[in-house]
């Protein structure tokens, strides 16, 4: 991936092409007990206990991109395609990437595309993805 | 489901509470405290007139029905392709549903649904699941 690069800033001003900076994450056992209470996961823990719910890494993602650059209060998600090709496990090491895709505005509100990846340290990809978020622009409605 | 699956197949639903502590739970693993989610003031203004759960979070439901039926071949080779088509709220009772469409000798493909107590669609989704 190629392009500028996306910290320090709020989703109303990425463009197409703009990368966000990449973000390890080490996958910890308190964070992944944290996900699985939160979405309350009663599936997961019968494949054993190392086991780790594809949709964390997404949220891993999520919590990647919000690091740096501020979501618009109000942003909806209004898509998303996710592909898990392998398994991870507790206590992996992780790289979170995204650039903006595609973007476009219309009557007042900005449409983003997001692809997302998330690798290991040997770069093989354990999520790919891509959001698609809507938020409103103009005045006030960043907080 | 029984046997090998077959096109037609229903998946067993699954049933879940979204409350605003589990809204507030995901805020805080996600990192996403959009106030749409946390804030009641802040949302209450907004054209959902209150506090909704994050996509995500209700998306990780229909993972869960997946990873139910499907087990670790779910986590080994998963697609899904999901769009949101209505909010969640807090005090909702949402349930998860899904119909094998194709199934081969290599994969399945599944339509799932996310609907809440009233019957609205909240999500609408395709999902598929190496089989090989």
């Amino acid at each position: 991936m190629t392009g500028p690069r996306a910290t320090g800033e709020t989703f109303a001003s990425l463009v197409k092409g703009q990368e966000f900076a990449p973000v390890e994450f080490q996958l910890s056992a308190d964070w992944v007990d944290a996900y699985i209470a939160a979405v309350d996961d009663g599936a997961i823990r019968a494949l054993g206990s190392d086991r780790v719910p594809p949709m964390a890494l997404a949220a891993l993602a999520v919590k990647a991109l919000i690091q740096d650059t501020r979501l618009p209060p109000g942003a909806i998600h209004l898509g998303q395609e996710l592909s898990f090709p392998v398994p991870v496990e507790i206590g992996e090491t992780l790289t979170v990437r995204a650039r903006i895709a595609n973007r476009g505005e219309r009557q007042g509100w900005a449409l983003l595309g997001i692809e997302m990846t998330v690798e290991r340290a040997d770069a093989q990809p354990v999520m790919s993805g891509r959001a698609t978020l809507t938020f409103p622009l103009g005045e006030g409605v960043e907080g | 489901m029984s046997g090998a699956p077959r096109p037609g197949d229903q998946l067993p639903a699954l049933t879940k509470l979204v409350t605003q502590e589990k809204i507030t739970r995901y805020a805080d693993a996600s990192g996403d405290h959009n106030p749409l989610h946390t804030d009641p003031q802040f949302a209450s203004s907004t054209q959902f007139g209150g506090p909704i759960a994050h996509g995500m979070l209700v998306l990780s439901y229909l993972s869960e029905l997946m990873t139910v039926e499907f087990g670790m071949r779910w986590l080994r080779g998963g697609r899904l392709k999901a769009r949101f088509r209505g909010p969640a709220r807090p005090g909702e009772t949402v349930q998860v549903s899904g119909r094998i469409r194709r199934a081969d000798d290599a994969s399945l493909v599944c339509d799932l649904e996310c609907r809440n107590d009233s019957g609205e669609m909240l999500i609408t989704a395709e999902a598929e699941v190496p089989f090989a």
